[in-house]
């Protein structure tokens, strides 16, 4: 058999091929029948019946072939995919060091994009998992969640139970139900009886239909049912959570009427949530729900729910079909306005009532308290990785394009065997491919790790955020996507690059001319990276340097107070059942014992403390001043026992402090800040003079201090008054508080404190004794996590763009490397050299510097409310930035310069 | 004569075909005259069946074809043995056996009850 070449190809050919092979055999037949006698006709026509219906088998034998092709075609597609992938890992075997750090950077790049990105995601963007959380609408503020006050305004961050009472009826015309919740602290479980060991869960009570509303349905057991809230104290049940089953009950299936104590209450275990359900607040996962009926049950020392000026709830509903956002906003609005009018006690707080400002805003992300304030500190990070990344991507680009063009007499041999363009592009992809696919699965790995780093890090000595993390479906997404955009950004350009190659040029130039052109013209996409690279990393040094001048400025700000020297004492006196009378006596005695140790210069007591958290505002009507807007009429304050100037270190201006006789029964004094002085009395001291505080008390100036920072160190001093504790003109204190100055290291007096206060009453439960750097250090967590992280990113801004400056610098030289030689032959100095190759580096730098400027100036604008006492476009901070990035481009660029200047003019010459 | 339609000789056909290219590469016609020739006309192949068969095997991988000259220089296809083809020709051929054996120690026994 001879072979035949084939001229015809694929599927089209497929049924012209089997006529011809049929043709073939009839006619064989015909010939051998008509051997035999017959005649040609007839022969045909026996061939013919022989063979049998000739259509149909053509027709068979036609479907097979095809599917065999359709198979073949498949194969070698994987065949080919194989092949290009097998060949990319032998190409980044060959030059492991550069692929290990192509990788690295990626995975570093990809890692902290996708840490940041889990974060933006658990606390941010995720939403409940609840039946339809889109339908679900918040009222109240719902980063005031876990938060309580009680004010004679009326208000709507928070709401009371009697305002739930009345509204949740009338908000039957737009939502479906409306829920509450509102948080319980000091809840003291006993799940062996009352002898058994307490513990501290978390809970929140919530109205009887809190389950139904979200929409939550039980894991076993029952949720609440809408009767349970409407009888007070009457419904001693209880639902858990999965996790809080687990971990508590580990996982007992007959855990379903089991019954605990509570607060020292009997209460039944009617029902487990399912595992899904974390609970309505984003960053905090919830162990019990208790019904709102029980709060007098389970706090008898402080039920709220009859006091119209309990402001602790917040309100969750869920729309019913037809009724958008903004129609229940509005309705809302009406509804809490109209509640709180019907409930002010006099006509100023009716009119008060009426222009209340009401929030009203989607549920699906629940509620938090720490979106908002990480909410900005996020973005920014999430801007600065993804700022990173694309420096990082510039940087790899760069890297394969220099080892494109060392690859460029590879293409050209390629190409010249009969390789087809689209075949070489489709291999260098593929080689990009695989370095993005390692870099994405190192960096998941690193973004495992980072984002629980950074958990740490924000939660700074405290408790860890139980944010979900885990790499979700959506970070898992982000990473590809990150990996896939990576690709097309740093493998199409030299693809597209290197297979524009001209065989006969590629094999011409491989002998470079010896006086060549000048540095740029070889490599102008590198250098374009270059620039690039350096105005990113002067926003991300810029950037930085501004955070960390913010920080240091928060750091070293005055606050007013002996910082360094005070321990503040946070007690639970509620819970041991301290109020009016008998808990002034205690912060009294308490006073007196501790200033007895010998190392506390000063003691006093405040009701709100120090950096501890909770705030006081009311009303303030100053004689002869006319207020221009309601907040000109409203002022912080607090109630401070006596020597509280003396025990806190702050300054006095005008006037003296408090007394032991500032006491209930002699004149009513208050002592003012700077500010509210200021504002009110100008520079004048106002000492003598009386003000009206609150909706009735008239009080007497007696001082003015200067401005103490007390509960923030960010933003300017707010107007504040402080009022006699122990003559309360405003209502009894339910807080004690005592703040210690001490005469050295406070916190070496930490536990004579503890000790000293159990002498007094050994079962008041102390809360926490923190020295107040501490408890300001902790309030700037958030400043510091970003300063830090992003000093971080800018020093890996800074190590890339060295590299990649190094990389370009080098290059350069060794292509130059026949010229220098020859500018050395004729009697270049060396240093004239190296000023050569500095200098065109330096123009790279210089290029990126000022196109970075102004990209700056645009992104310090996005910090600005991230940034305290320094401008966007502080000055320092761009120098700082500039002087960095010009010292490592030096450094960077210095090494092939002066490798240059060594070259020999006769190993210059030799190598041509 | 043995019917073309009765599954022994449908399953047998296959057979047939891979050991007609056993020796080497043959057209379809020529399959077809080796197993008339061969088989002294006791089989009657159907030649249409033959041809959706070859291109079945070939499909299955058992059979390479590819076109060549026939000796009266005609464009004609030649079908070979596959590696995969070899084998499965070989175990069926010792199947083929076995179940011959089999069956005629049955058929030939001379008494109703086994030795």
């Amino acid at each position: 058999m001879r072979p035949v070449i084939r001229t015809r190809f694929g599927r089209r050919a497929v049924p012209r091929e089997v006529e011809d092979e049929l043709a073939f055999h009839l006619e064989m037949r015909a010939r051998q029948l008509m051997e035999s006698g017959l005649t040609h006709e007839a022969a045909i026509e026996e061939a013919r019946r022989r063979f049998g219906d000739v259509g149909e088998v053509r027709d068979t034998c036609v479907t097979y072939d095809e599917e065999r092709l359709r198979s073949m075609n498949r194969l070698s597609i994987f065949h080919d995919i194989r092949q290009d992938l097998v060949y990319a890992g032998r190409m980044l075997r060959r030059a492991p060091a550069v692929s290990l750090v192509v990788i690295l950077t990626l995975a570093l790049g990809i890692g902290a994009n996708t840490a940041i990105f889990s974060l933006v995601n658990a606390v941010l963007l995720k939403k409940l998992d609840v039946n339809a959380p889109d339908e679900l609408v918040v009222v109240g503020d719902p980063a005031r969640v876990g938060g309580m006050g009680f004010d004679s305004n009326p208000r709507a961050d928070l709401n009371s139970y009697t305002t739930y009472r009345a509204l949740a009826d009338q908000a039957r015309g737009w939502v479906s139900g409306l829920a509450a919740t509102g948080r319980v602290d000091r809840l003291e479980l006993r799940a062996d009886g009352a002898r058994g060991e307490a513990e501290r869960p978390r809970g929140r009570m919530v109205s009887g239909n809190y389950f139904e509303v979200l929409g939550v349905r039980p894991f076993l057991g029952r949720t609440f049912n809408a009767a349970e809230d409407d009888v007070v104290g009457g419904a001693p049940v209880v639902v858990i959570s999965h996790g809080y089953w687990q971990r508590r009950f580990a996982g007992d299936s007959s855990i379903v009427g089991r019954e605990v104590l509570i607060n020292e209450a009997r209460y039944t275990i009617v029902g487990v949530t399912p595992p899904s359900f974390m609970g309505e607040i984003v960053g905090q996962s919830l162990d019990v729900w208790i019904p709102l009926g029980m709060q007098a049950v389970l706090l008898p020392n402080q039920p709220i729910l009859d006091d119209t000026q309990a402001y602790w709830l917040l309100f969750i509903g869920r729309r019913l079909p037809g009724v958008s956002l903004e129609q229940a906003r509005s309705a809302f609005t009406d509804a809490v306005r109209g509640t709180l009018a019907a409930q002010a006690t006099t006509s100023a707080l009716v009119d008060q009532a009426r222009t209340v400002e009401v929030r009203v805003s989607s549920g699906a992300r629940g509620l938090s308290r720490v979106r908002n304030t990480y909410r900005a500190p996020l973005l920014i990070l999430m801007a600065g990785v993804g700022l990173l990344l694309l420096i990082i991507c510039a940087n790899v680009a760069n890297i394969l394009m220099a080892r494109a063009v060392a690859r460029t007499r590879e293409m050209s041999v390629r190409l010249a065997i009969g390789a087809g363009r689209g075949r070489l592009i489709r291999q260098l992809l593929t080689e990009s491919l695989l370095l993005a696919a390692l870099g994405s699965a190192a960096g998941l790995v690193v973004s495992g790790w980072m984002s629980r780093f950074l958990l740490v890090l924000a939660a700074d000595g405290g408790t860890v955020l139980p944010l979900d993390t885990g790499v979700g479906v959506a970070a898992l997404g982000f990473t590809s996507a990150l990996g896939l955009v990576a690709v097309v950004a740093f493998g199409l350009m030299p693809a597209l690059r290197a297979s524009r190659v001209e065989v006969a040029t590629a094999m011409r130039a491989s002998g470079k001319g010896l006086t060549g052109s000048g540095m740029g013209e070889r490599n102008p996409l590198g250098r374009l990276l270059i620039a690039s690279q350096v105005a990113l990393s002067v926003i991300l040094i810029a950037g930085a340097t501004l955070l960390v001048r913010s920080l240091q400025h928060l750091q070293h700000v005055d606050t007013g107070i002996a910082r360094d020297r005070l321990l503040v004492v946070d007690l639970d006196a509620n819970a041991r059942g301290y109020s009016e009378t008998r808990l002034t006596t205690l912060a009294s005695q308490l006073q007196v014992r501790l200033a007895q140790v010998p190392e506390v210069a000063a003691v006093s007591f405040t009701e709100n403390g120090i950096f501890i958290g909770t705030e006081s505002a009311t009303n303030v009507a100053v004689p002869g001043y006319e207020p221009r807007q309601q907040s000109d009429s409203i002022s912080f304050y607090d109630q401070v026992g006596p020597g509280f100037v003396n025990g806190t270190g702050a300054r006095l201006i005008h006037g003296r402090d408090f007394t032991e006789a500032d006491r209930e029964g002699t004149a009513r004094v208050v002592l003012l800040n700077e500010s509210f002085s200021t504002h009110y009395f100008g520079n004048e001291s106002p000492v003598g003079r009386t003000i009206r505080v609150g909706d009735s008390a008239y009080v007497e100036i007696v001082g003015v201090v200067a401005d103490v920072k007390d509960q923030s160190l960010v933003g300017p001093a707010r107007r504040r008054f402080y009022v006699s504790y122990l003559q309360h003109p405003l209502g009894s204190a339910s807080i004690v508080r005592m703040i210690v100055r001490t005469q050295g290291d406070p916190v070496r007096v930490i536990p004579t404190v503890r000790h000293v206060i159990t002498t007094v009453d050994a079962d008041l439960p102390i809360r926490s004794v923190a020295p107040l750097s501490r408890l300001m250090r902790q309030s700037i967590s958030e400043e510091r996590l970003l300063a830090t992280l992003a000093t971080v990113f800018g020093i890996a801004a800074l190590l890339l763009a060295a590299i990649g400056l190094y990389g370009v610098m080098s290059y350069a030289v060794s292509r130059r490397a026949g010229e220098i030689g020859l500018r050395v032959a004729l009697g270049a100095q060396r240093g004239a050299v190296i000023r050569m190759v500095l200098r065109d580096a330096l123009l790279l730098v210089g290029i990126g510097i000022v196109a970075g400027i102004p990209l700056t100036l645009g992104a310090s604008r996005i910090i600005r409310s991230q940034l305290h006492g320094v401008g966007p476009a502080d000055p320092v901070a761009f120098v700082v930035a500039l002087g960095v990035l010009a010292l490592g481009a030096v450094t960077a660029a210095l090494v092939p310069a002066v490798r240059a200047s060594r070259v020999a003019p006769v190993v210059a010459l030799r190598a041509e | 004569m043995l019917s073309p339609e009765s599954g022994l000789v449908r399953g047998t056909l296959d057979v047939l075909i891979l050991k007609a290219v056993s020796w080497g590469p043959r057209h379809g016609y020529a399959v077809a005259e080796w197993i008339r020739v061969v088989t002294d006309d006791q089989l009657l192949v159907e030649e249409g069946p033959l041809y959706t068969a070859l291109h079945r095997l070939e499909r299955r991988g058992l059979l390479a074809a590819e076109w060549g000259y026939s000796d009266n220089n005609r464009k004609a296809r030649y079908y070979q043995l596959s590696r995969a083809g070899r084998s499965y020709l070989r175990a069926e051929v010792s199947g083929w056996e076995r179940y011959v054996q089999a069956v005629t120690k049955a058929l030939t026994a001379v008494s109703p009850n086994p030795a």
